[in-house]
């Protein structure tokens, strides 16, 4: 490691939101309600710019936080406004949040968006814009996909779809096209504009039946054309696809990572690729490991892949609420530094980590 | 009723604590910092906010010091022997050793050094800790008849308590600084289920999610390999008693296992001191470093040795500890400023640097100190920071409410615009009030007093043999008479209040009138009468007497016919006030008149 830090959250959290200024967001996902919701402001070390204020410290400070009596499995900012939304069980509703940092440190529940028919369905994966502001996407199954305007309450667009099978992500691969990826994992394209006309499969990956499969999209230097980058599949199973949106009739290239058969199953399942690393992407939800590859040398073979790095700090944590040893349940990277990543665990640990760069590569 | 007067010092201003308390007609000061930043009076609390009232020795009850740090007894002898103050000052034992070694660095700096006139003298430290009772961990120590105090252990350094304030069944817990996990020489704070009215707890960190002890320490270790691998020097500015321990503990066990040879040094005096108190009061660090100690002295160093001056000057690799810890003045400084012109050395400070400090400055990026005589000294040498404090986050304040069960929580040293948040969580997870007053705020907080009532045994056992069993989880009502005279409050028997009072008893009777419906004789309405509330008042005893009255229990009732209608006939209920209830059943039940067929 370069460097290493570990924190202890008071309630272990599944998500990690990026805020405006390098600020963090975790939330709790207990199923007895009283889940924070917390904006942390990262220690001066993860900042990039130069340290302000008196002394330079290496913890996070709570900036400011909210309490959500559902768990909350996912969250994200509303660009240009001071809000955000969650979505958590028991149905598919998404929960509207203000945050004001200024005058009191209090995020505030402002309201809901309901959905048709949403009592019962999973919760809903939701993704934002900032090319779209104050639009949200969200959904839980291809036939409930939609947007609203979050201020305004007022809906969109409406994927023209009866299908229902159940998503695990989606998102906006720019300001018009809509990229949704199904649990069982078909891909699907949609256009904002054209309202009425259905969504566009993309080729099925080839792996084993009965995976469940997840995505992770590239981000591309700001108003890139996303669709450029190749979208990242990553199966239950511990099979990497790669695919190229211009070219979806084979994929680009896959490998199977050496991975244990995850214990919850795809819940925690996570791939993203790293904004400042060509080619490298990190996976986690199998165990209490986060691996990181470098992609740039695989071919469409599906053989396996040797990690560049692996972060094992999570293993040795403690147990988590169930008794078991801990499970990484997200982890992302750090939008500037290229070698950081943030992961969380089960146990409630947070750990931000850097690993030092070996002669050669990446 | 609990008063709590903000001193000017704690709430928002992270320099100086000082509390004043109010409970039950009692007054407490609880800590008496200075801030260390200032060179003028604002180092020292404003106590006019309360001498505008007469004397202090007069006005308050006592002063409780929480621990040695200065920014909670730096302005102790100022206000005892230069603002006037003789009455007690409570600490525990170690505080109590420790504080006048401080106190008096302090003043030598201050003084010698600076030339400062307005300051205390030595002689002042000597006669304020004369009025220093020391107190033991968990014992009640009655300051007067009324007020009583107790400590509790808080960790954070050698002898810091937190202290329970009580009078009668009113009682206020101040944590002074405290930290809820252990680490290498200290234990973590404990308190018992006390629930106080109020806690008041410090709150510095309450907002931090710290990094782990572990990733702090492998940090640490990392800058001072490399800079001494490299043949650097580094300096690390300490307060004698504190962190420097637990770092001197950390670097030993790395040099051992590294098999490092560079020299470490740790200067001398006041340290040598500090490492006898250490040993002196051994009970007050935490469990394993009592059991190491057994076997080998876990303060005597093995690769740490006393420093000279004139090693400052050696050439290769060092590590030094020196005094003190914000580099304001004296060694530390002294050795900051010949290191300070080479890249290859490094200061690591270890803690919170005071603004107006030379370590504050450096931490805030400064790299051209102007020093006395104008010279200006460029800092070359790395500058970097190690927080190893110990203070409780918010999860620590969270287990020690859940640990003392408070009534209400006040919230000092923290900033309070971002304090909503933990305001919120407090009140929600606990249901109690949470208060964040500014400095100079007062906050009054009500409290609800038990008071205590004696019953008498012949009453107790009167009421229980009447009517249903007790049952543990209903209350039960009870009739009694309460007596309150020369501040004792008793329950009795209206029998034996009346005996005691010397008063006579008079009995009240109700009496009321039924009109039935009746063309019969009167004896006859009568017997109708009294077959049917035999027939409905099963439980009771209801008798025919030969006069021609009915009793119900002790309730009489009497027909006559209606002086000028022969077929109404009235009845007279009649009752004493005990039977109220049943008088006034009968009342109700008769005048639904008689059932139509009788026998």
């Amino acid at each position: 490691y370069e460097d290493l830090h570990a924190f202890e959250l008071q309630a272990p959290t599944r998500l990690i939101e990026w805020a405006r200024g390098n600020r963090v967001c975790v939330a709790g996902y207990g199923q007895s309600g009283g889940n924070e919701i917390l904006q942390l402001l990262p220690p001066p070390t993860l900042q990039v710019k130069e340290t302000q204020g008196l002394c330079p410290e290496r913890d996070f400070k709570v900036e400011c936080g909210g309490f959500s009596n559902r768990p909350v499995y996912s969250l994200k900012y509303v660009p240009d406004t001071s809000l955000l939304v969650t979505s958590g069980p028991p149905d598919s509703s998404l929960q509207v949040w203000q945050v004001s940092a200024e005058d009191s440190d209090v995020i505030k529940p402002v309201g809901a968006i309901a959905t048709v028919n949403g009592t019962g369905q999973p919760w809903a994966k939701i993704a934002t814009v900032s090319a779209r502001a104050p639009w949200v996407l969200h959904g839980s199954r291809l036939n409930s996909v939609q947007i609203t305007e979050v201020e305004s309450r007022k809906n969109v667009y409406m994927a023209a779809s009866s299908n229902s099978e159940e998503l695990s992500g989606l998102a906006f691969l720019d300001g018009n096209t809509l990229l949704l990826c199904c649990a069982k994992g078909q891909l699907c394209l949609a256009d904002v504009r054209q309202l009425q006309s259905p969504l566009e499969a993309v080729s099925v990956p080839s792996a084993p039946c009965g995976e469940q499969w997840c995505m992770g999209v590239g981000r591309g230097p700001q108003g890139s054309d996303s669709s450029s980058q190749p979208v990242a599949c990553l199966s239950s199973g511990g099979h990497l696809t790669l695919t190229d949106l211009r070219k979806t009739s084979e994929s680009l290239a896959s490998a199977k990572c050496r991975v244990p058969s995850p214990s919850s199953g795809a819940e925690f399942l996570c791939v993203s690729w790293a904004p400042a690393l060509e080619g490298c992407l990190a996976i986690s939800g199998f165990d209490g490991t986060v691996h990181v590859y470098d992609t740039q040398s695989w071919d469409s073979s599906g053989r396996e892949a040797e990690p560049i790095f692996v972060h094992r700090g999570h293993s040795f944590g403690g147990s988590d609420s169930s008794g078991g040893p801990p499970l990484v349940t997200v982890h992302t990277w750090h939008p500037q530094k290229p070698r950081t990543l943030l992961s969380a665990a089960s146990d409630g640990s947070l750990h931000v980590w850097d690993w030092v760069q070996s002669c050669g590569k990446c | 009723l609990v008063f709590l007067l903000l001193g000017p010092g704690a709430g928002q201003d992270v320099g100086r604590s000082c509390i004043l308390v109010s409970i039950a007609g009692k007054n407490v000061m609880l800590d008496c910092g200075m801030h260390m930043g200032y060179n003028d009076d604002r180092r020292f609390p404003d106590f006019s906010y309360i001498t505008q009232n007469g004397r202090l020795t007069d006005f308050l009850d006592c002063v409780i010091i929480s621990h040695f740090h200065l920014d909670h007894c730096g302005a102790l002898p100022y206000f005892s022997e230069m603002v006037g103050y003789d009455g007690p000052i409570y600490m525990t034992h170690p505080t109590k050793a420790i504080c006048p070694i401080l106190l008096e660095d302090y003043r030598k700096i201050t003084v010698d050094k600076k030339g400062e006139t307005n300051f205390f003298t030595s002689q002042m430290i000597k006669d304020c800790m004369k009025k220093v009772v020391a107190v033991h961990l968990h014992q009640t120590v009655q300051v007067d008849e009324e007020l009583e105090i107790k400590a509790y252990y808080a960790g954070h350094v050698l002898g810091a308590a937190m202290f329970q304030i009580k009078v009668g069944c009113e009682s206020v817990v101040y944590t002074g600084d405290y930290n809820m996990t252990p680490d290498r020489h200290l234990g973590a704070a404990w308190i018992d289920k006390c629930r106080p009215d109020l806690l008041i707890s410090e709150s510095t960190y309450a907002t931090t999610i710290r990094d782990s002890k572990r990733c702090r320490e492998r940090d640490f270790l990392k800058k001072v390999h490399e800079t001494v691998e490299r043949g650097g020097k580094v300096l690390i500015p300490v307060f004698a008693l504190g962190r420097a321990q637990e770092l001197c503990i950390l670097l030993e066990t790395f040099w051992e296992r590294m098999n490092l040879k560079a020299p470490i040094y740790f200067s001398t005096g006041l340290t040598e001191k500090a490492n006898h108190y250490y040993k002196l009061f051994i009970t007050w660090t935490n469990q394993k470093i009592r059991k190491t100690f057994v076997q080998r002295n876990m303060f005597e160093f093995k690769h740490i040795k006393a420093f000279d001056r004139a090693f400052a000057d050696n050439p290769g690799p060092m590590v030094v500890f020196a005094t003190p810890g914000m580099l304001h003045a004296g060694q530390s400084l002294q050795i900051f400023r010949k290191w300070a012109g080479n890249e290859k050395n490094m200061v690591i400070m270890p803690g919170y640097c005071v603004q107006g400090t030379v370590g504050h400055k450096i931490l805030s990026g400064q790299r051209k100190l102007e020093m006395e005589g104008r010279q200006i000294l460029e800092v070359k040498m790395q500058v970097e920071y190690m927080s190893f404090s110990a203070h409780a986050d918010a999860k620590g304040i969270m287990q020690l409410i859940r640990q003392a069960e408070p009534r209400n929580v006040l919230l000092v040293h923290g900033e309070a615009k971002k304090m909503e948040f933990l305001k919120q969580k407090i009140e929600q997870e606990f249901h109690v009030s949470c208060y964040m007053p500014a400095n100079g705020e007062t906050t009054t907080i009500f409290t609800n007093p038990s008071i205590p009532v004696d019953i008498s045994l012949g009453l107790l056992k009167r009421e229980t043999a009447i009517g249903l069993l007790p049952d543990v989880k209903k209350p039960k009502l009870m009739h009694g008479t309460l007596i309150m005279k020369d501040n004792s409050f008793r329950l009795v028997s209206p029998e034996q209040a009346l005996k005691e009072l010397g008063l006579a008893e008079h009995q009240l009777r109700f009496t009321c009138r039924v009109h039935i419906q009746d063309p019969r004789k009167e004896h006859e309405t009568v017997l109708r009468v009294y077959n049917h509330l035999k027939g409905v008042l099963k439980d009771y005893s209801v008798q025919h007497l030969p006069d021609g009255s009915i009793t119900v229990e002790s309730i009489l009732i009497q027909a006559t016919a209606h002086s000028e209608d022969q077929g109404t006939k009235v009845l007279l209920v009649s009752w004493t006030y005990q039977d109220e209830e049943l008088g006034s059943y009968l009342t109700s039940l008769l005048k639904k008149g008689l059932p139509q067929s009788t026998s």
